[in-house]
């Protein structure tokens, strides 16, 4: 999402002249009407100094952070100004809101350093430093500039994104891109340590035992580079897997671009390319009731060109499927006996096997026959 | 800091704690409001005057500092999402009270009390955590200032209102969806309050009521010491105070909020965020209203609550077609037939139903019949713990949830539980069951759709890649069933016999049966759309050689593109099931078939991400 800077404007409380902008770029951008109907939340009262104000009228956002500044060497005894910033009031302006906090922390610490504000001459070269910041930020999101001998600017646009899904010790992670652009050096030590082990089939729990490294870290590591859109999660794939369509897999007939990313992720590598037929029919053939074991069994031709694991895992990682899980539910109890703890219908046969370290087979053998229990797929 | 016993009134400190405990249960949600605040604007200057919840009153700077003097204490005072390992972590959040009780009522009314070019549009302020959100609104005063007859004083000015603002404040992360409804909702309350004001100055009355209270707090502080809430003073003696507190707890509990205004006016309001839930997850106002946008005459409407119980809740002005609807509705019926049932349009029947649905009190499903084919839904709280199997134990006694949905693991089709050896009341039991789980959002229907795709040919690998398949060739084609406006023959069960051939279809000028040159030319044209090597491919197949075959399986071509499912046709063509799984078998070497619920109405069993 672009966020568009419209104007950058600096204004003080003037001692006989009261509330002002002093500079704004460009020129004449806020009018009369718009600094008069908003100036109570720029040059505020003490209580709201310090705070991120974003204020919407007449078609324009102004983030803004007021600072006062007070001692006896000030006429009025304060310093207030507010640098802030101004955009349209459609914009979502949460990635700018800490550049603006930024910048009125450097400019009080200029004032408090070398009274840069409160000298007439020093205080002219904000405009040139604006004028420069507007330009940098709206052209490449972020601005580096020397202020004066010591002191430097350093500002950055990041947008914020959504809060990532947690992560759980028998998700897989997967690279949601090609894994040779990943730049190693980039990342920190405990994700460079992992990233060898991410092949799209280990789940967490297997990593952290291969990687040696503690499970938590682990997660939380996985979990940053979900929310920076680098993996997605799928679940573990096994023979016995049972999954199902769901409505977005037309988008392999509809969409072209989807298309093509999965007949090259599909196919076999060495053959030629897939069909589109065959790769279409084996997700249809994907339902309720049919493990991947009776999948291949039954569509042997159309798997010839295609890897099946990889099949299941791009179905998955573009939401064209979903896996079917089964969870246990003990409904039959004596009133001796203890509350359940796993066989409640909160925990998939997955998270069962991860935290207790029994085989699949094993805890089917075991539920499959008991008649206190039954078994849920969703 | 606790009370102690030599402090005034007790009882009332510890109501006060016990109003911010409750609070804290709602702290954290993105979708309640946390305040909500009256300013007004006038010849006395700008006054805040009245605000919910009341403020911790207790709070004096010799406490805060007692506080801090632990140098291990943690600072809670900043609200950041990371610590300093950059782990983001579930940490208890600052209460909502905090964030919005850390501003003064002086400064609330400066800052909400705009100025009035700022009036008659949205207001929003955000400052840092909090975001504010009203509708400020002018007041015309008539110049004649109303004194009593008997009154002997000498005419005094009274003081003029001349804009107020209901504003709300929320936590700044909130959705702007959300925001803009409490916008909404503060714009109707305006316009309630502007209109009483007008006709019987009902805003400056009361605002004249809590300023005199505030007034008499103040005093009395000032000559007792011991600080006490004015708003909690306010609330016994002003309509508008009560009114504005049910809202707040309306908003923060179920949603809907009903308030009659000086008892007259009625303003009612709901948050889509609130009702429309899943777990833990809402969906958006703007995907209802895409799919209520989307449903087809053979959907149908079941309401989420007795019928009973719906009527009492209707106010009693309401329009006694709503009311004939919710008499006539049923699970069974589609919206089609309820139309004829209920002697209405079926524009109307669409509009009724898309405002039970935006309400909360109904969804759409497919109405219920024995072919239909339902699961569990991935969404589906199948936890024995859960309310919803003490629900299930209570209403239907002798069965438990676990065991019935469990049934459901693999889907399955009315018709399969049919048992001839069981009683008839057994099998109405499992439709009440089956229509508690659709209305619990547990079950998921299952439908069928077909796609068109034709085997590549080995020795023209060039085209595969770059010919599109039919689906997206066909795009531009129109539907023959516009969403709201058919008028295709109802069918909702596979019993219907045949009526005569649909009126408006183009296959209607299909004479049946016969070779006539007439039908063949027809199927040619529409086998057009298609591509020389598609149509000899479909053209080579066994049963292309019947002619009724080829005909019906070029007039159903458009269909198979995916997103049509065999209901749908059935309804547009008036075909039987039968029919056209026939036409799928013996076509089934160039259509590729799959099961999912439908996408349309798949919102009101699964919130979207």
């Amino acid at each position: 999402m672009v966020t568009r800077i419209e104007c950058i404007f600096f204004s003080e409380f003037h001692p006989t002249l009261g509330p002002k902008i002093t500079y704004q770029v460009p020129e004449e951008y806020i009018s009369r009407e718009l600094f008069d109907t908003v100036q109570v939340y720029i040059i505020t009262k003490p209580e709201l100094q310090n705070k991120l104000i974003t204020v919407t009228a007449m078609e324009k956002k102004l983030i803004g952070c007021p600072v006062c500044i007070e001692h006896k060497k000030y006429r009025r005894n304060a310093l207030l100004f507010n640098l802030g910033l101004v955009c349209d009031a459609k914009t979502d302006t949460c990635a700018l809101e800490p550049i603006v906090k930024k910048l009125s922390g450097y400019l009080t610490t200029l004032e408090l350093e070398s009274g840069f504000i409160s000298n007439e001459e020093s205080k002219q070269k904000l405009l040139p430093i604006m004028s420069t910041l507007l330009d940098d930020l709206n052209a490449t999101g972020a601005c580096t500039l020397p202020i004066d001998d010591s002191n430097t600017i350093h500002l950055k646009l990041i947008p914020l994104r959504k809060d990532p899904q947690i992560v759980q010790e028998y998700d897989v992670p997967v690279f949601a891109q090609c894994k040779e652009h990943f730049i190693k050096s980039q990342w920190d030590l405990t994700t460079q340590q992992i990233l060898p082990y991410i092949d799209g089939f280990r789940h967490i729990q297997k990593i952290s035992a291969e990687a040696d490294v503690e499970l938590n870290l682990v997660r939380i590591a996985v979990q940053n580079l979900l929310y920076y859109g680098v993996v997605t999660l799928v679940s573990i794939f096994q023979y016995s897997n049972v999954y199902c369509t769901t409505p977005k897999v037309q988008s392999l007939i509809d969409d072209k671009s989807i298309q093509e990313e999965c007949l090259n992720y599909v196919s076999k590598q060495g053959q030629k390319r897939a069909s589109l037929r065959d790769v279409f029919q084996l997700y249809c053939g994907l339902s309720p009731g049919t493990t991947v074991r009776d999948l291949c069994s039954r569509y042997a031709q159309q798997l010839q060109r295609v890897d099946e694991r990889r099949l299941i895992q791009f179905g998955l990682m573009k939401s064209l499927i979903r896996r079917l899980q089964k969870y246990p539910v003990k409904v039959i109890r004596d009133e001796r006996s203890r509350p359940p703890r796993l066989y409640t219908g909160c925990h998939s046969y997955d998270e069962i096997c991860c935290k207790t370290g029994i085989s699949y087979q094993e805890l089917d053998e075991r539920l499959e026959n008991d008649p206190n229990i039954v078994i849920c797929w969703k | 800091m606790m009370p102690s016993p030599s402090d005034g009134l007790p009882d009332e400190r510890g109501s006060m704690y016990s109003q911010s405990q409750s609070n804290v249960n709602t702290s954290g949600d993105k979708t309640s409001p946390i305040s909500v605040i009256l300013v007004s604007s006038g010849s006395r200057g700008n006054k805040l005057l009245f605000r919910y919840p009341f403020q911790r009153v207790a709070e004096s700077p010799s406490s805060l500092t007692a506080k801090q003097r632990n140098p291990y204490a943690l600072n809670t005072t900043v609200d950041t999402l990371e610590d300093q390992d950059g782990d983001s972590r579930e940490q208890s959040p600052l209460t909502d009270e905090q964030l919005v009780a850390g501003f003064s009522d002086i400064i609330l009314a400066t800052i909400l009390a705009t100025k009035s070019d700022m009036c008659g549009k949205k207001f929003e302020l955000k400052i840092d955590n909090v975001r504010f959100v009203g509708h400020p609104t002018l007041l015309q005063h008539s110049p004649i200032i109303q004194v009593s007859k008997t009154d002997p004083s000498p005419k005094r000015e009274l003081p003029t209102m001349i804009l107020f603002n209901v504003v709300f404040a929320l936590r700044a992360n909130a959705d702007p969806s959300v925001i803009s409804c409490m916008h909404n909702l503060s714009r109707r309350i305006a316009i309630a309050l502007q209109h009483e004001e007008h006709r019987c100055q009902y805003l400056t009355r009361e605002a004249k009521l809590m300023l005199s209270v505030q007034d008499e707090i103040t005093t009395m502080t000032e000559t007792d010491g011991s600080p006490k809430s004015p708003f909690r003073q306010i609330l016994p003696k002003c309509k508008l105070a009560r009114d504005l507190k049910v809202a707040y707890d309306s908003l923060c509990t179920t949603g809907v909020v009903r308030l009659h205004i000086n008892n007259w006016l009625e303003v009612s309001f709901c948050l889509p965020h609130k009702i429309h839930r899943i777990g833990g997850n809402y969906f958006p106002p703007e995907a209802l209203e895409q799919s209520l946008k989307a449903i087809r005459p053979y959907h149908a409407l079941l309401l989420l609550e007795s019928e009973k119980a719906l009527l009492s809740q209707l106010p009693l002005d309401c329009s006694p077609a709503m009311v004939r609807l919710i008499k006539t509705c049923s699970a069974v019926k589609n919206l089609q037939q309820l139309a004829q049932d209920a002697d209405l349009a079926l524009l109307q029947i669409f509009q009724i139903a898309a405002h039970l649905v935006y309400w909360g009190k109904a969804i759409i499903i497919y109405p219920l019949c024995e072919n239909n084919v339902y699961m569990l839904s991935p969404h589906a709280n199948i936890c024995i713990y859960s309310s919803l199997a003490e629900e299930f134990s209570q209403q239907f006694s002798g069965s438990n949830l676990p065991s019935m949905l469990a049934k459901f693991s693999l889907p399955v089709s009315l018709a399969e539980f049919r048992n001839p050896l069981e009683a008839p009341a057994q099998e109405a039991q499992l439709i009440q069951m089956v229509v508690w789980m659709l209305q619990h959002r547990l079950l998921i229907q299952l439908h069928t759709y077909v796609c068109l795709l034709v085997p590549p040919s080995e020795d023209e690998p060039g085209m595969k890649d770059e010919e599109l398949p039919l689906a997206a060739r066909v795009g531009s084609r129109s539907l023959s069933t516009p969403s709201a406006l058919s008028f295709g023959s109802p069918t909702s069960s596979d019993d219907m016999t045949l009526t005569s051939p649909s009126m408006d279809n183009s296959s209607a000028e299909l004479q049946p049966g016969g070779d006539s040159p007439l039908n063949k030319r027809m199927t040619e044209t529409l086998l057009t759309s298609l591509s020389e090597y598609e149509r000899q491919v479909i053209l080579n197949i066994p049963a292309a050689q019947n002619p009724e075959d080829l005909r019906m399986f070029a007039r159903l071509l458009h269909y198979f593109r995916g997103h049509h499912h065999l209901e749908e046709i059935m309804y547009n063509e008036n075909m039987r099931r039968s029919q056209l799984k026939t036409l799928f078998d013996k076509f089934r070497s160039v259509l590729v078939v799959t099961n999912h619920e439908d996408p349309i109405i798949s919102i009101f069993q699964s919130p979207m991400e």
